[in-house]
């Protein structure tokens, strides 16, 4: 089996132009390590859960309030949006309530993705 | 008619640091524990979640997160002469209220004590003369010594996910870190944060000049932290905004943030907030505290808490009125220096100075305090004091982030303080300001003291907490002293324009200058001495513990909360390793 019919499998099954590297999943749950403190499970937390995120809505957890530029977002969590939100939070949804400026580094987005669409 | 509730095994008084550490302790020791709490409950989720943690006006300027001066407060005066009157808005000090207390809303600065600290009467004496110390300077050694609290020390580091960088570890001194500190066992849970540009150009001078500059040790995490509880910190964002407010991103420790999670899992805490303890209900004979009176705000319904162990954490003036009114103790007499309730209040001598660099841009909009730069050279044991005529000192701290919109705007003195002048300067001095601070300790002196005020009363009737306090000649010959050298590193830097800003003869409860009050229930080796002995234990009900700054017996030239979240761990240890197997008094005096 040769690259290219990988890379199409990948692209029919996530329905998003690849990075043109292998997203490190294992690092990816190393990043999300600094998401845990908001983004945890508990009922307490200060962020939304990010359980299934990939593909959801965004801002339509039904028990979080949302900021008010997060509920107008007005497209689904695809790895691409995720990819531009990760990068630069309030470039992507301009007046969002959460208190992180985004990866510096490309990678480190894609990582972050691929451990996402893991979390389940 | 208060209600008589069920007993308890233990009851902590005020949730902030000290409470939530020991009802932490407690509970993991198999105890059953109830919090109480006269203000609100705070749940980052509702009270510290963004946009509405950043409104400067409510929290920095209207202080959301601080005692409410309508039910509570202290009368202030500066001689024992003059009429105190209540302090009806807080400026100088600011006391917290709700579940994290003055926790909440503090700068992070998380230091230890020099071992010399702890026995500085003894260490004075031997250094500079049996008689050098005056008759009127109070000061006395603690009953604990800086290696009893090290194992302690570490442990609070590790509750709060500290970011530093050690300076002695094992002895072994490290540059880069502060060398005149005690030996660690353990570097900082954290790597510290990144200098603000102030605190860089301030390291660089220090260092040309032959100081030892280091980054301020932060009790935030600088990176995702899992504590020794359990619990999950953010990494800090720098976000400009965090003295007088919480948190947003769950990094700033607070119990709030590093201990109430694990306690909400708990089954055995119960938390009761809005409840204000009005009474210790003390039994003289048997030496014994056998509960605690409180009023719910919510209803006005006073109850009573009869428990096995009661736990006094509240601030240092709650801690001491408290005794006071429950009579618990000998109240110090001014008049004769007799009795120990209320003597030794000491205070924090802070001055800070300015500078300008025009030529300079210090992005001041973000930052941490995490993000100064200190040097340790001019505290207590770090320099030779014979000739002086004074004892003491403080770390010197810079830095230029984190400057708000409404209180960051450092201007040349001089400026008008409104108008269209004001407002030009503003805007040419904003991005050039750097600022400077000294830590200066308070030695304590025996015209320093708080006792019962005969005027007025507080919401539920009780006379309100007296404060007597005027800086005393020693403390203002210290700070001079440390203002003189710190104005020799400022000229060094090169400013446009500087300002040092000594503080005046009289002591003033305008404006802002340090939280760090102290004494009043001081710890000590025996009950001539001292209110608690070296356990915390109280010397006259072996089972009552009292946490705090209050216990200190005088303030040292560092913020004092790293020494008090130890001291508390210290007292825990004791109390599960000794006083549940066998209650009574821990030291026999």
């Amino acid at each position: 089996m040769g690259p290219g019919l990988v890379w199409g499998v990948a692209l029919g099954a996530v329905l998003w132009a690849p990075p043109a590297w292998a997203a490190d999943v294992a690092h990816g749950k190393a990043l999300f390590a600094g998401c845990i403190a908001c983004h945890s499970e508990t009922p307490d937390a200060l962020g939304p859960s990010l359980k299934g995120v990939v593909g959801r809505k965004a801002g339509s957890l039904e028990d979080f309030r949302y900021s008010s530029a997060m509920k107008r977002a007005d497209f689904n969590w695809d790895a691409a949006n995720l990819r531009d939100y990760l990068q630069d939070p309030q470039a992507k949804v301009k007046g969002n309530h959460m208190p992180f400026s985004g990866y510096a580094n490309l990678v480190d987005a894609d990582d972050v993705i691929a451990y996402l669409q893991t979390y389940k | 008619m208060a209600t008589k509730l069920k007993e308890i095994d233990a009851v902590v008084i005020g949730m902030g640091w000290a409470g939530g550490v020991m009802a932490r302790e407690l509970t993991l020791a198999g105890l059953n524990v109830v919090g109480l709490e006269r203000g609100p409950d705070r749940r980052p989720a509702q009270d510290f979640a963004l946009p509405g943690i950043r409104d400067e006006l409510k929290y920095q300027q209207r202080l959301e997160l601080m005692v409410d001066n309508s039910i509570d407060t202290i009368t202030f005066r500066n001689r024992a002469e003059q009429m105190a009157l209540p302090i009806r808005r807080w400026s100088a000090f600011l006391p917290g209220e709700g579940v994290g207390g003055t926790g909440n809303h503090w700068g992070a600065a998380h230091w230890r004590f020099q071992p010399d600290d702890f026995h500085l009467r003894s260490y004075l004496q031997e250094r500079y003369g049996a008689k050098a110390v005056p008759d009127t300077m109070t000061i006395q050694d603690w009953p604990v010594s800086y290696d009893e609290l090290e194992p302690h020390y570490d442990r609070f580091d590790k509750v709060c996910g500290v970011s530093g960088k050690a300076g002695n570890i094992k002895g072994r001194k490290i540059q880069g870190g502060n060398v005149f500190e005690g030996s660690r066992n353990s570097e900082y849970p954290n790597r510290p944060m990144p200098s603000s540009e102030g605190g860089a150009m301030f390291a660089d001078t220090a260092r040309s000049l032959g100081y030892h500059p280091f980054p301020i040790p932060f009790s935030a995490a600088s990176a995702p932290y899992k504590n020794i509880y359990g619990v999950t910190m953010g990494a800090c964002q720098a976000c400009g905004f965090c003295t007088r407010t919480a948190c947003e991103a769950n990094a700033k420790a607070s119990s709030v943030t590093t201990i109430m999670p694990a306690l909400r899992q708990e089954p055995k805490f119960e938390l009761r907030t809005r409840v204000f303890v009005s009474k210790l209900v003390y039994d003289k004979t048997a030496k014994r505290v056998t509960g605690v009176l409180y009023t719910d705000l919510k209803t006005g319904v006073e109850y009573e808490q009869p428990a096995g162990i009661v736990v006094l954490s509240a601030f240092v003036f709650t801690n001491t009125h408290m005794l006071l009114h429950s009579g618990i103790g000998e109240p110090y007499d001014h008049a004769t220096g007799k009795g120990q309730v209320g003597r030794n209040y000491c205070y924090q001598f802070e001055a800070p100075a300015a500078a300008f660099f025009y030529d300079k841009e210090l992005n001041p909009y973000m930052g941490s305090p995490g993000g100064g730069v200190a040097i340790d050279d001019f505290n207590n044991a770090s320099f030779d004091h014979a000739g002086l005529g004074f004892f003491g000192g403080g770390y010197f701290v810079a830095s230029s982030g984190g400057a708000p919109p409404i209180d960051g705007r450092a201007v040349p003195a001089g400026t008008p303080s409104w108008g269209g002048q004001w407002k030009r300067e503003t805007v040419k001095w904003y991005y050039h300001a750097a600022h400077f601070n000294t830590q200066g300790s308070v030695y304590a002196h025996r015209d320093n003291y708080m006792d019962i005020d005969p005027t007025y009363r507080d919401a539920l009737g009780r006379p309100l907490l007296r404060l007597t306090y005027n800086g005393t000649d020693n403390d203002h010959a210290m700070s001079r002293y440390l203002l003189s050298r710190l104005e020799g590193i400022i000229k060094a830097m090169g400013p446009s324009h500087y300002e040092m800003r000594p503080r005046p003869r009289n002591f003033t409860i305008v404006p802002y200058q340090s939280t760090h009050n102290a004494g009043g229930t001081i710890m000590g080796t025996d009950p001539g001495n001292s209110v608690v002995n070296r356990y915390l234990q109280a010397w006259d009900a072996h089972n009552l513990f009292v946490m705090g700054a209050s216990t200190f017996p005088q303030q040292n030239g560092y913020n004092p909360t790293g020494t008090l979240g130890a001291l508390a761990l210290w007292s825990a240890d004791k109390i599960k390793n000794s006083y549940l197997k066998n209650p009574g008094p821990l030291v026999h005096a």
